[in-house]
């Protein structure tokens, strides 16, 4: 099913790239970020520390009831005691679905601002607002319910099965009511190929299940959000978001408000890793609250109330690979049952993309994916980081490494044998957004990689002798670009932004994309510095909110440094033609002759005429020039369509002690190869690898959120206390994980960049669990993996 | 309830306070004396983004009730710099690229400070120890680890 399309072209790219390289003034150097002072001092304001003169506290009632309907609600006891009050009696009916990333017709909406209904514990039924938070919460407590409790399933399989309540009985696509049978929220099915004569022809054919557990995001700032009703019918908003422009489209669809009367203003988000790619649930609710009390209202969820928001999509995945003798794969079947939770914020999307995750990981000629999405009452489920690529890798990668093991072959050899690489169609966004890949360090990092680690002396499973044994494994991940390519597809990929010359020559972008945390804006602000040649210093990020910036989809998808900073650069590449201009009626010469150099000493950017002495000018001097002589300011507006979804790629190799006592499982040493083009921020670039290495660890080691079948409450009860994650001092020691980049040159991205995020998590369930295997001969294909799972799969083993 | 009056010393500055008994030491420095630095992350002591020093000690500001701190020193983020100046500690963090979302930050920042104070010189499994308490999603704490490192070789020069 892949073609190539280009070839013997990277040597070419790798060349430019090089030459590049050399030249530049700001990308691929080390610098601190802009936002580290702020952040060390304790002065960068996140939503949770907005304070705004008169506002109200929120607290919201939730639903103590996995699945029930509400047959009475009464207020008037917290109403009589001053706070105001709002039930889904009131607030607004119409349906929504919080993420629109993706376009109308794939955009499944089945909830409502507050319900009577609640499908999950911790569902908002009700809410309040007081003048201090004391007061809201003993409002609360006044505030009567009668629920019908009703029976509620856990479980995606059984909720399947006829006779079980249905969830949802209907939803809404566009403005059409679509039903909902058996709790299914979303179904897909892929063929290419013939699947049955592609298992005839393996030599080998092997089928395997992987459980894959649920998360919670345990981003460090819970949900909040702030909200100040305006004169005008408006509102303004700061809220934790990974998209300022979708937050203000949704709330003036529920409520009726022109978007230009809905401020949402951009505030530093404290971590999300996927939580905030839809409107968060308090938002509305708050919003409501701040237009019944005519005051501005502030919501700040409690830990508790976070963790029965969002969590990571769990999923039970089949999968049927069949190999030829040489390791080179012909036929997989995948069947996949994904569990969404109480709604379906985007479980079209996701399972689409986890067939594009399949097909982009191997060449396969025989190939059939189908995937279900089921609705069960608990916490809904959402983006996080890698988008069910994680979960994919996970099976794949692991049946990869035993179909190596079975054939006696080096899974290395393997992996070189399958891998979808330059010159095949990558899709970047499930099966509507593809692009052709044009840069591949996949070999590059392999190689290196195997060797710093020293993967030919990792030895076999049987070899090891002790309690105490050491492993090593070896795992290939990537994660796309962006969701942009050739054909618009399912989901809305483009970038705005404004960049402007001050009058001092220092610049102002107003950039609406958000920042996570991993830098993307950072990347940003030094693409936009070498497009003008101009200091890092003398570039800010202005504050910005809907009103005053240009639409960008979301932060997501790993698209923040490839199509972010793309616009940046075609913006500022739009400001710079505008500056040579009016240098050149200065200096006297033509635009095209002139050049900008960055000087660091007197902060400006020189405009220069190379070769010709005194023909020279400062930034600063151009644009006071082109004040006082009233040419206008030196500025530009624009958006950008990436047409391309580049797969930034990375091979993990990691080193884990299992203790055959205990069943622990130690990580020791990594060493971590990745290719996201050209760097643009060498210590960010480490740092988001880093970061993606320990939530990836503690993903396939420790996390998932677990229920109580009776009375459907999270068994931790939202507790970070009763919920296991990685710790400081479980993770290797920093001398002991090593990272490299390939030197490749992503023609299409900024500077030759691509993507890093989302590919350094996807390998890493899977390489644990490949080391894990190297050390005591088991696969183990259920995540968390737990000391009671490695301990039953050994003795498993044993039983043999 | 009734307030009741404390006094502390607040990143040096003498104040005086009402508070209610049942008020936490976290709330009264973010809402009385609007130093928003100190986070709120779970309100279980589970995150350490709340750390705060008292007397000198990382304690969690989460659980600690203000009226049982009445004539403490209180040293939080927003009192690490001095006269502009970015402590050793903080400093270390910016250039060592340990800062993401930066929202732990001020809470292991000061946790750093109070582990330096008694610990000049502490190894890698030493502040990995340290760093039990507090949850960072964004870094793996690699650069955290490696910024402490650097910032008590930098202060062991005075």
């Amino acid at each position: 099913m892949q073609t190539k399309f280009i070839s013997r072209e990277q040597k070419r790219h790798d060349k430019k790239g090089e030459r590049l390289s050399s030249q530049f003034y700001t990308v691929g150097k080390p610098a601190p970020r802009k936002d580290a002072i702020p952040k060390v001092t304790g002065q960068e304001k996140f939503t949770t520390d907005v304070v705004v003169p008169g506002m109200l506290y929120g607290r919201v009632l939730r639903s103590p009831y996995p699945h029930a309907r509400v047959k009475r609600i009464d207020t008037s006891k917290a109403e009589a005691m001053g706070a105001v009050c709002i039930t889904f009696e009131e607030t607004p009916k119409i349906k929504y679905n919080e993420r629109i990333v993706s376009i109308p017709s794939a955009t499944f909406k089945d909830r409502t601002v507050l319900t009577g209904k609640p499908l999950h514990v911790g569902e908002p039924i009700a809410a309040v607002a007081a003048e201090t938070e004391e007061k809201a919460e003993k409002a609360l407590k006044l505030i009567e319910v009668e629920y019908e409790p009703l029976e509620a399933v856990f479980d995606p399989i059984v909720a399947m099965k006829p006779g079980k309540p249905n969830l949802h009985d209907h939803i809404i696509i566009e403005d059409k009511v679509v039903e909902i049978k058996n709790n299914i929220a979303a179904k897909l099915e892929i063929a290419e190929g013939d699947v049955e004569k592609g298992f005839q022809e393996a030599d080998i054919v092997i089928e395997r299940e992987a459980k894959l557990g649920r998360p919670y995001h345990a981003q460090l700032e819970t949900k909040s959000a702030v909200c100040v009703p305006e004169p005008n019918g408006g509102v303004t908003i700061w809220t934790t978001t990974q998209t300022i422009h979708n937050c203000r489209i949704l709330i003036g669809e529920i409520f009726g408000i022109p978007l230009n009367k809905v401020c949402v203003k951009k505030v530093a988000l404290g971590g999300s890793f996927g939580s905030s790619i839809q409107m968060n649930t308090i938002l509305p609710i708050c919003v409501a609250l701040a237009l019944k009390a005519k005051k501005p209202v502030k919501l700040v969820s409690t830990r508790e109330e976070d963790m029965y928001d969002h969590c990571r999509y769990s999923m039970i995945i089949k999968y049927k690979l069949g190999a030829k003798k040489d390791g080179r794969l012909v036929a997989g079947q995948m069947d996949v049952v994904v569990d969404i939770g109480a709604h379906n914020i985007q479980a079209y999307p996701l399972i689409g993309c986890m067939a594009g995750w399949l097909v982009d990981l191997y060449k396969i000629p025989h190939i059939k994916y189908s995937a279900k999405a089921v609705y069960t009452n608990k916490a809904p489920a959402c983006a996080m980081q890698g988008f069910g690529n994680p979960q994919v890798n996970f099976i794949a990668q692991t049946m990869m490494n035993e179909i190596a093991e079975k054939l006696g072959l080096d899974p290395i050899e393997v992996e070189l044998k399958n891998y979808v690489g330059l010159g095949d169609v990558f899709w970047g966004q499930g099966p509507t957004v593809r692009s052709v890949i044009r840069s591949c360090g996949v070999e590059e990092l392999i190689k290196k990689g195997s060797e710093m680690i020293g993967w030919r002396n990792r030895g076999r499973p049987e070899e090891k002798k002790g309690d105490i044994v050491r492993g090593i494994g070896m795992a290939r991940g990537f994660h796309t670009s962006g969701a942009g390519g050739p054909l618009p597809g399912e989901a809305v990929d483009f970038s705005g932004a404004m960049i402007k010359i001050n009058e001092d020559g220092t610049v102002d972008v107003i950039a609406s994309l958000q920042d996570m945390g991993g830098g993307a804006l950072e990347a940003g602000l030094r693409i936009v510095a070498e497009t003008l040649g101009v200091p890092l210093d003398c570039v800010e990020l202005a504050p910005t909110d809907t009103c005053t910036s240009v639409y960008d989809v979301c932060l997501h998808a790993t698209r923040g440094v490839y199509v972010g900073g793309g616009t940046l650069k075609k913006v500022a590449e739009q400001v710079r033609q505008k500056l040579l201009e009016y240098a050149s009626r200065i200096l006297g010469t033509y635009p095209q002759y002139l050049k900008i150099r960055p000087d660091e000493k007197r902060k400006q950017g020189i405009i220069y005429a190379e070769g010709i002495s005194g023909k020279e000018i400062t930034i600063r001097e151009v644009a006071a020039t082109a004040r006082n002589k009233n040419w206008g300011t030196i500025a530009a507006v624009d958006s950008l369509r990436q047409a391309q979804c580049p797969p930034a790629y990375t091979v993990y190799f990691l080193e884990v002690e299992v203790n055959k006592r205990t069943g622990e499982v130690r990580p020791v040493r990594a060493v971590v190869g990745a290719d996201c083009g050209t760097v643009i921020d060498p210590i960010y670039a480490v740092a988001q690898i880093h970061g993606s290495f320990y939530r990836g660890l503690s993903y396939a080691l420790y996390e998932d959120t677990r229920y109580n079948r009776k009375t459907g409450e999270l068994t931790n009860k939202g507790f970070l206390s009763g919920y296991n994650i990685l710790k400081a001092p479980d993770m290797p020691n920093p001398d002991d994980v090593q990272v490299f980049f390939a030197s490749t040159y992503e023609e299409t991205g900024p500077f030759g960049a691509k993507g890093i995020g989302e590919a350094a998590i996807n390998p890493v369930p899977a390489v644990v669990a490949n080391a894990i295997y190297n050390a005591i001969g088991v696969w183990i294909r259920q995540t968390p993996i737990t000391p009671e799972r490695v301990l039953k799969a050994l003795k498993e083993k044993g039983g043999e | 309830m009734e307030e009741r009056k404390i006094r502390l010393k607040v990143n040096g500055k003498d104040c005086e306070l009402s508070v209610k008994p049942n008020e936490l030491l976290l709330n009264v420095l973010r809402n009385k004396l609007g130093l928003t630095g100190t986070k709120y992350g779970c309100g279980t002591g589970d995150c350490g983004a709340c750390t705060v020093l008292i007397n000198n000690e990382p304690r969690l500001s989460c659980l600690t009730l203000a009226v049982t701190v009445d004539g403490a020193e209180i040293t939080t983020v927003e009192g690490l710099a001095t006269n502009g100046k970015l402590h050793p500690i903080q400093e270390a963090f910016v250039k060592h690229g340990a800062i993401q979302c930066g929202f732990c930050i001020p809470g292991i920042v000061i946790m750093a400070k109070g582990l330096l104070d008694i610990n000049p010189n502490p190894t890698v499994e030493e502040i990995k120890e340290a760093l039990k308490g507090h949850l960072c999603r964004c870094t793996g704490y690699i650069n955290i680890i490696k910024a402490i490192k650097a910032a008590a070789l930098e202060m062991s020069k005075g």
